[in-house]
């Protein structure tokens, strides 16, 4: 019972595939989903599409909705109506789930492994293995500045560096598209930047990366952003149109202006 | 099923233990604490223990002698010939035989009142008490009226021998114990843990499938079970002598698949808990009353009667029942057939209802 070999997701197709098709199709789609947990709406109606090869910078307060929608894409649950579309596959196949990196807002790795165990672990769950899986760990280790503490325990990092051991997780299989939450909480500056660099350099070669952050003026580095508030979506485009069509100087004034016309909107 | 995921899995909690040399002690002394603690004599007082009785007595001493048997230790049933009266206790059904010679009530006017016993010496504490039963029942019949005829008990062991070390005898139950210990609570930790971290929410937004995560762990188990039941087998050979006539491998795995159940059962338990702490409050639920009803420890008939049904319904009964039938009695499958098939649907039953909630939890 060997997956599809689609799954195993050879990185030599992926440009090939997207230039033969002329406009590359969405790496996410979402349209009208809703997921309520009891009588609570975390998501009412949202319909997004994100193209391949940007940068998302998915924004909103605690409870937005941010997480829901995550974990809705990563087929972790199900939505309770509407439809989502993850690299053209639905969330619930796993063989999608295989070009998916995920890092999630709480600090998932075993503390009881080493770095190098815990990236390497993740990298035999999405289908790597051999030299390429020492290979890949090695570069993601160094491009999150832990190849010196690669044989230490997780538990004796500090939390900025337990939060790259699990960015580097994410990244070890070399997924097309990264979801990340909240990658940057407890990462200094230089490396922030550095990271912003990297998300970059991987759109460059056709990959998609959606994250979260609470560091609003951070996501003008996105090539596009999304507002949510309270699971509905406020306003969404490249950071500069936003601040243009609210008249505000940063995304957070953005933010606010655009809660408070709703407010007024529907109130 | 991909096997690089369930081997990545193994390896993961393999590396766990690893690292974790305190755990690494508890798996490995667990089992030598138990063979150490429980192998110096414990043991309540059996009753009810099923025996047969062949009375080819021609007088009237016979009659006498059985109704003066103390009631409640010996169930009795009679059986015609000596020969099937040694092949019951052969076949395991009965513990014991009792044959009464035709000669009995002649010899014993005589001065001599001499009866054989067929003794199952798996359990020396069950034989025990059947000769213990039976000399009183004899000083009871005859010492009474008088006469004082000298009292001989042959005793022919089946299996075993009076002397057979008790070390013998409880190993296959504490075996059977140690990994029911250490699978049920490494599976529930491990489970409990991997939750609270959000771990298994990340492990299944991986392509690894449920059935990989069962499997992973059931194989990091087994490396795990196989440490533990070589410390049993050497620390029972080296430090108390032990002999087991039986098939070594054909026991360890019947310790396995006893094993891949407790986890499946640990995991399921694990999942369904609303919470930790509920997860955590499972493991005494499964372990004191197969401690307790099992024979593993204790023979059955020790057991109180009223308790003894609870004993059907535990695993560990079967896998203890079967561990001794082939290490104490040498039996092979056909002997275990009906404990090897119990085994296999209860591990069957819980690997696959883990497999069905184990991502529900993620």
């Amino acid at each position: 019972m060997s997956a599809p070999p689609s799954s195993a997701g050879p990185p030599s197709e992926r440009p090939s595939s997207a230039s033969a098709a002329g406009v590359p199709p969405p790496a996410i789609s979402v349209r009208e989903l809703v997921k309520r947990f009891g009588e609570v709406p975390a998501l009412d109606r949202v319909t997004l599409e994100v193209p391949s090869g940007q940068v998302l910078g998915l924004l909103g307060p605690n409870g937005a909705g941010k997480t829901t929608l995550i974990r809705i894409l990563l087929g972790l649950t199900r939505p309770t109506a509407g439809e989502a579309s993850v690299l053209g596959r639905p969330p619930s196949d796993p063989a999608g789930r295989a070009r998916v990196g995920y890092m999630p807002q709480d600090l998932a790795v075993y503390m009881d492994l080493s770095v190098t165990e815990n990236v390497e672990l993740f990298g035999r769950l999405y289908g790597v293995s051999g030299e390429r899986l020492r290979a890949r760990a090695r570069e993601v280790l160094a491009l999150v500045r832990l190849t010196e503490r690669r044989h230490s325990l997780v538990a004796d990092l500090s939390g900025g560096m337990r939060r790259r051991v699990s960015l580097a997780a994410a990244l070890v299989a070399d997924p097309e598209l990264l979801l990340l939450d909240e990658p940057t909480v407890g990462v200094d500056p230089e490396l922030r930047f550095e990271f912003w660099e990297f998300f970059h350099r991987l759109t460059q070669d056709g990959k998609t990366v959606v994250l979260t952050t609470h560091y609003l003026e951070e996501a003008n580095r996105a090539d596009r952003v999304v507002f949510l508030h309270a699971g509905t979506v406020l306003a969404t485009g490249a950071p500069a149109e936003v601040k243009a069509r609210t008249q505000t100087e940063t995304l957070d004034d953005a933010f606010l202006r655009l809660v408070r016309d709703r407010a007024h909107g529907s109130g | 099923m991909a096997l690089l995921r369930v081997l990545a899995v193994a390896r993961k909690a393999l590396g766990q233990l690893a690292h974790d040399r305190r755990t690494v002690a508890f798996v490995l002394v667990v089992p030598l604490v138990l063979i150490l603690v429980f192998g110096y004599g414990f043991g309540g007082q059996p009753t009810h223990i099923a025996t047969v009785v062949v009375n080819e007595d021609r007088g009237p001493a016979g009659n006498a002698f059985l109704s003066a048997l103390p009631g409640g230790v010996l169930d009795l049933s009679s059986v015609g010939s000596n020969v099937s009266a040694w092949s019951a206790v052969n076949s395991g059904s009965d513990r014991a035989a009792i044959v009464i010679g035709p000669n009995f009530t002649a010899l014993a006017k005589a001065g001599t009142v001499s009866l054989t016993l067929y003794l199952d010496g798996t359990s020396p504490t069950v034989a025990a008490a059947v000769v213990s039963a039976v000399q009183a029942a004899l000083q009871g019949a005859f010492a009474s009226n008088g006469t004082g005829p000298s009292v001989r008990v042959v005793s022919d062991y089946v299996y075993g021998t009076s002397t057979t070390p008790f070390i013998n005898t409880i190993a296959p139950g504490i075996m059977a114990l140690a990994i029911l210990f250490i699978t049920t609570v490494l599976s529930i930790i491990v489970l409990v843990r991997e939750r609270s971290a959000g771990l298994l929410e990340r492990l299944f937004a991986s392509p690894l499938r449920p059935s990989e995560f069962v499997a992973g762990h059931a194989l990091s188990l087994t490396v795990v079970a196989l440490a533990q039941v070589t410390v049993l087998f050497v620390s029972a050979l080296l430090i108390f002598h032990a002999t087991f006539t039986g098939n070594l491998l054909f026991a360890f795995g019947v310790l396995l698949l006893f094993g891949v159940g407790n986890l499946g059962l640990g995991m399921l338990l694990s999942a369904a808990a609303r919470s930790e702490f509920q997860a955590i409050q499972f493991i005494p639920l499964l372990l004191i009353p197969q401690i307790l009803f099992a024979g593993a420890l204790f023979p059955l008939e020790a057991i109180p009667v009223a308790f003894r049904p609870i004993s059907e319904i535990l695993p560990l009964t079967y896998a203890a029942r079967a561990l001794q039938d082939i290490l104490l009695r040498g039996w092979g499958v056909a002997g275990v057939a009906v404990d090897l098939l119990a085994l296999a649907v209860y591990a069957a039953l819980m690997l696959g209802g883990a497999i069905l909630l184990v991502r529900r939890q993620a």
